[in-house]
């Protein structure tokens, strides 16, 4: 049982990372809106699993308060809001799909050639590695929400500024532009 | 522990389906749900290489990455509502009032 566990944290990563894409595929296939917006939750709370297991505590729990709490609500009300049983007969793809999923299937091989001549190429690199000996300045498992906030506020406070001026620009637009309007 | 390789690979594989999802949608919500994918897949990207080099630099900036998404998302919902409420649609292949 204990080698067990041991051999299933070890392929933890992939495991959420699979159960991503799964959603994602979910999110991008199904025919219901409300199906889609469960399989982008199902994404973002495996993606918030990689996070942990990547030993990034503090980001993989706002990952869950701001994806999982926030914004797919968010998502969930306006696909109420907005009737779409009008449009079920209609089809659920663009017409130039053929064209695009095309576009889509040759960027995809040309990044999967960089994947395989990282990997079997006649001169594979050696990979970059995850050892938890350079993750000493993450200081994993004891202090990650100290690391973070140390970098945010000392080392990065003018780019978090900047992002709490642009949340304050997006709060008054989206009060603009989903307002009544006046005639 | 994962390899980079694996990650990198993950995130590669949610950054496909996002674009797939934009590019073959017609629904403007599914369109905002995959760029929303997209903005994780690169999120997953920077956590990866922030473990990898021991400094916390890629974790405060993702950290960024997803308060940007939020503000991303609250106008986009906006701008779907408004839509909504003007052209009685959200499908974006009849929102073509520019189209010569």
């Amino acid at each position: 049982m204990d080698r067990l566990l041991a051999s299933t944290g070890q392929y933890l990563f992939h495991i959420f990372g699979l159960m991503a894409v799964g959603g994602a595929l979910a999110l991008v296939f199904s025919r219901n809106a409300i199906h889609s917006v469960v399989g982008f939750l199902l994404a973002m709370l495996a993606i918030a699993g990689c996070y942990l297991t990547l030993s990034a505590e503090f980001l993989a729990v706002a990952q869950l308060l701001i994806y999982a709490g926030g914004i797919v609500v968010l998502f969930l009300f306006v696909v109420m809001l907005v009737e779409m049983t009008k449009y079920k007969e209609k089809g659920l793809f663009q017409v130039q799909a053929p064209v695009a999923v095309a576009v889509v299937v040759a960027g995809a091989a040309a990044i999967l050639a960089v994947f395989w001549r990282t990997w079997f190429g006649p001169d594979a690199q050696q990979p970059l590695t995850l050892s938890p000996s350079l993750a000493q300045g993450l200081d994993v498992a004891h202090q990650n929400a100290q690391a973070v906030s140390r970098g945010l506020f000392a080392q990065y406070l003018l780019p978090f500024e900047i992002l709490s001026v642009i949340l304050l620009v997006a709060l008054v637009g989206a009060v603009v532009l989903a307002k009544k309007e006046r005639v | 522990m994962a390899s980079m390789n694996s990650v990198l690979f993950i995130s590669f594989l949610l950054f496909s389906v996002g674009v797939a999802g934009v590019l073959i949608r017609r629904n403007v919500l599914i369109i905002l749900m995959c760029v929303e994918l997209m903005l994780n897949a690169a999120n997953l990207n920077l956590v990866a290489f922030a473990r990898h080099s021991g400094t916390v630099a890629g974790q405060a900036f993702a950290l960024l990455v997803m308060g940007l998404a939020a503000a991303e998302v609250a106008i986009g919902l906006a701008l779907v509502v408004a839509l909504y409420r003007k052209k009685d649609t959200i499908q974006v292949d009849q929102i073509n009032l520019l189209k010569g």
